[in-house]
């Protein structure tokens, strides 16, 4: 499969190339290299983003902000991250293996916008942004992508960096179902963020992969579930609200069936995992 | 396209296709046969290379992405008589048929260099990216553990 490489050192250039052609953008490759060769895409044009460079990692108020071409292995390696997001760690460390780590980065996640993409699951749980270029937008990640590989986003434009905002106080819980440690791409995910107080649940976040046509959470259930009782009762009775409001398909992976108990049995594992901590 | 990079510690130069994968010109033109392409979509790590100190598949990576970096594939290592890992794969018996083995000692070099006295669950997170449908490996952790041994005491003298 034959295309032309460019690799550009600024946005307008990687814009102007993306606006006039069949291009693809390539930063870890984990995905593109696997798609290409699977002739799945036939673009005529590759994109390198690396010629950009690559900026730290930053922090600031409450934020972290992490640029364009930043692997998950930098994240992983990054002891701020680790203090701040240890959740977004252990998801991150749960992704391929650690050669895909060492090339993958977090936007392509984001770019790609698989219904299954681990790290695009975070997202959901720590208000993530994109910031776009050239046209300097901020918007926010649930809103960019809009189906499974869909994201809303002009040809001539890129993903230049994300936030995600820091969860103070909040326990987490993250479980991704599948066959094997490594290299698995989820039959199912969930990821929790709970605070409580006096056994009432103060505030709580609930996101579920590979069950939608994209990450799914449903703030307007999150918001009954405050209030109420931090029990087994509350998670088993909100894990049957869920599995109405989900609806999954059957795939290679797994069946519409199975997908469905499990979103009702995650939950209720959740609960026992906090309860053990808590 | 014409790129510029290092080969097991040599100043190379090449004109290369630029959808060629850096598989194919390791193998094909640098003649690294010890880059092995297993399953060709990341899965199995058999064509795992050393690319500025990190391992990486080299099927997920295209030749001309190697402009400017550095690389290091087992022929290197060989060639500079960094063999304790190879030779602790051999003591204890972690090699059946070897098609896995290239990509299993990268890996564990850059494990090793990471974390010199990994326990035994970080060798399995250290080599989850490698598949062997031989040994079943225990003798593979097994070997890691030894060639940690080794490189200590190299180290020490």
């Amino acid at each position: 499969m034959k295309f032309k490489y460019y690799k550009p050192q600024t946005v307008e250039e990687i814009s102007e190339l993306k606006r006039n052609g069949n291009a693809k953008l390539l930063s870890g490759g984990t995905d593109l290299m696997v798609k290409i060769r699977a002739k799945v895409i036939k673009p005529e044009i590759v994109i390198d983003t690396k010629g950009l460079g690559k900026k730290p990692i930053s922090f600031e108020e409450g934020k972290v902000i992490i640029p364009i071409n930043t692997t998950y292995s930098e994240l992983i390696d990054n002891e701020e991250f680790n203090k701040k997001f240890p959740m977004v760690v252990e998801i991150m460390k749960k992704i391929g293996s650690p050669q895909i780590r060492n090339r993958a980065t977090p936007i392509g996640n984001i770019a790609n916008a698989s219904p299954a993409g681990d790290f695009l699951l975070a997202t959901y749980l720590f208000r993530g942004y994109t910031e776009i270029k050239p046209s300097n937008k901020k918007i926010k990640i649930s809103t960019l992508v809009t189906g499974p590989g869909k994201i809303s986003l002009k040809p001539e434009e890129v993903i230049s960096s994300i936030e995600l905002r820091e969860r103070r106080g909040y326990q987490y819980y993250y479980e991704k179902i599948g066959k094997r440690n490594a290299m698995n791409i989820s039959i199912i995910s969930i990821g929790v963020l709970l605070k409580t107080k006096e056994n009432i649940i103060e505030d709580i976040k609930i996101a579920y992969g590979s069950v939608g046509p994209t990450v799914m959470r449903f703030k307007d259930i999150e918001k009954e579930m405050v209030g109420k009782p931090f029990s087994k009762e509350t998670f088993e009775k909100f894990g049957e609200i869920y599995m109405k409001n989900i609806n999954p398909i059957t795939d290679v992976r797994a069946t519409a069936e199975y997908r469905r108990e499990m979103v009702k049995s995650l939950l209720v594992k959740a609960y026992y995992n906090f309860n053990r901590e808590g | 396209m014409k790129i510029r990079f290092k080969l097991n510690g040599k100043e190379t130069e090449y004109d290369v296709p630029e959808y060629k994968r850096a598989l194919d010109f390791l193998r094909d033109d640098m003649r690294m046969t010890s880059v092995k392409e297993g399953c060709g979509e990341g899965e199995c790590g058999a064509c795992t290379i050393i690319l500025n100190g990190k391992n990486v598949n080299s099927c997920m990576v295209l030749a001309v992405e190697l402009d400017g970096q550095e690389v290091w594939t087992l022929e290197g290592l060989n060639e500079k008589g960094e063999t304790y890992i190879q030779d602790s794969y051999v003591e204890k018996g972690a090699i059946q048929c070897g098609f896995c083995t290239p990509g299993f000692i990268m890996s564990t070099k850059v494990l090793l260099d990471n974390n010199p006295e990994p326990t035994e669950e970080d060798i399995k997170n250290g080599l989850e990216g490698n598949l062997c449908r031989c040994t079943g490996y225990t003798k593979i952790i097994e070997a890691v553990k030894l060639a940690a041994e080794k490189r200590g005491e190299k180290n020490e003298i």
